[in-house]
């Protein structure tokens, strides 16, 4: 057994082969992924505590299905999801300012402001003004807003835009949902978020994200010589995957950094005490565990270390323009001491997120020259396999 | 005298809904420390203007943001043009109430 090819050596069933580029950079492949996933599967679009009052609501954005949905909080403290739609002549009932529109209403109804129709949170018609000049055929009962599948784990909100989900979403998640049990997300609420387009296709941005192999070198300026032994326990299930990425923790930081991990420990490459995590998260105690990298199928990464956690979402705009999000979450921060260092540890992480998507537009354009037709693959770049052997599935099923 | 509520009920971000025998509703405010009195009901949607939001003195439609004075009912921003019924409050021993 030759220990460099140990996911090879697990994982068989994969193969060992190169990987054809022409799923990144056709339209029509495009298509069939629009169809066959994004209009198929549970996507992951918030988190709950994203709309914490009655009457919250936030409308995002999904380009790939030709949507956008509304997710309303209502009077009875749940979160339904709908189209953004007027039943009276098909306007965007709530007006989206950006790929994410949040608001709120004390009375937890919508409003089109092209009619003045009003919805309410439990997505019926409530009003229509000179509703006595519609004719008889006309059924306000029948003209509520069109409901969305949506369904919750771990305080995530999850839609499906199936008319029938082939999958419930517990079935849909199976094994990843179990992974990640117990692990406190809610309490770790102190978050950023950057976003923006990058000209690339979403599994570009996803591959940039699915491996540790880049660490060395795109990352030498953020984190300095700390790519160790790279991917620990890979477990792939089902259409979704995960792995440890473990770093030299002992790393001498730069001066401002090594203060900052002493206040708060929220930056990702320093040691802390293991005292959140599941158990099924580092089994074997790693010294060099940094963090847990895991891809919840198909678009949403979701990270999770001590103290910290951080997902990546690449929603697909076209075949090579991708909406990329970034969040990071770590404990509200009690001192001013704390809350200096964690804007520490977050800036540091957005400076790496930056050297991670600055590659992303280059793959993109080089890739569309179509001077080579196949990428290829080392064993520790099993994620990125597994997606393509996953997507290739999906697309044609 | 029709009793609403006591004082204490009564808060400068929230609108009291009180609902009479018959289902009437009236909106009970407390503005800059005064009391007042209106319909609940808009005028010109099927509204509860109890979850509308107080803006400026004035009472903003959760349907479609038309607004009315709450001092003397006043219609001041469309689609809202008829004026909402206001009542003249008066405090008995810690309650409100109003005249019909």
């Amino acid at each position: 057994m030759n220990d460099a090819h140990r996911w090879l050596n697990e994982h068989p069933e994969l193969g060992s082969g190169p990987i054809p580029i022409e799923p990144y950079i056709a339209p029509d492949w495009y298509e069939r992924e629009r169809e066959k996933i994004f209009r198929k599967v549970w996507l992951c679009v918030g988190r709950v505590d994203e709309i914490p009052k009655k009457g919250d609501y936030k409308v995002k954005r999904l380009a790939a299905a030709d949507t956008s949905v509304i997710l309303m909080r209502g009077k009875d403290d749940v979160v339904r999801a709908y189209h953004n739609i007027c039943a009276h002549r098909g306007n965007t009932v709530v007006t989206e300012t950006g790929p994410e529109t949040f608001g709120r209403s004390k009375a937890a109804i919508v409003t089109c402001r092209f009619h003045g129709w009003v919805y309410g949170a439990d997505g019926a018609l409530k009003h229509v003004p000179s509703e006595e000049r519609f004719y008889e055929c006309f059924d306000k009962q029948k003209n509520g807003l069109s409901p969305i599948h949506v369904d919750f784990w771990e305080g995530f909100i999850f839609i499906n835009l199936a008319e029938t989900p082939d999958a419930s979403l517990t079935e849909f998640l199976g094994d990843y949902a179990a992974h990640f049990a117990g692990f406190p997300f809610a309490e770790l609420s102190y978050q950023f978020t950057y976003y923006t387009e990058l000209e690339c296709n979403w599994k570009v941005a996803h591959d940039a994200f699915a491996e540790a192999y880049h660490v060395d070198t795109i990352h030498a300026g953020s984190f300095p010589n700390t790519f160790s032994t790279g991917l620990q326990n890979v477990k792939l299930m089902g259409p979704h995957r995960t792995c440890a990425v473990c770093l030299t923790l002992g790393a001498t930081p730069t001066p401002v950094a090594g203060i900052a991990n002493s206040i708060a420990g929220a930056s990702l490459v320093t040691q802390r005490a293991e005292t959140m995590l599941p158990p099924s998260i580092n089994p074997d105690k790693r010294e060099d565990f940094a963090f847990e990298l895991s891809v919840l199928f198909p678009n949403t990464l979701i990270h999770v270390s001590e103290g910290i956690w951080f997902t990546h979402q690449f929603w697909p705009i076209a075949h090579n323009r991708t909406l990329w999000e970034g969040r990071y979450y770590v404990r509200p921060p009690k001192t001013n001491a704390e809350r200096w260092a964690m804007e520490h540890a977050m800036t540091l992480q957005r400076n790496a997120w930056l050297e991670d998507t600055a590659t992303m537009e280059d793959t993109q354009r080089a890739m569309q020259s179509r001077a080579k037709t196949v990428q290829n693959l080392q064993d520790d770049e099993i994620l990125i396999r597994h997606s393509a052997v996953v997507v290739d599935e999906y697309v044609n099923a | 005298m029709i009793r609403l509520c006591s004082v204490e009920e009564l808060d400068e971000d929230e609108i009291l809904r009180v609902e009479l025998d018959g289902g009437h509703g009236i909106a009970v405010y407390l503005l800059d420390g005064e009391i007042f009195a209106t319909d609940d009901l808009c005028t010109h949607g099927e509204a509860s203007l109890a979850e509308g939001e107080i803006e400026d003195g004035k009472i903003v439609c959760p349907f479609h943001l038309g607004s009315f004075d709450i001092r003397t009912g006043a219609a001041c921003a469309a689609p809202c043009s008829i004026a909402l019924k206001t009542y003249p409050v008066e405090v008995i021993g810690g309650d409100v109430h109003i005249a019909m």
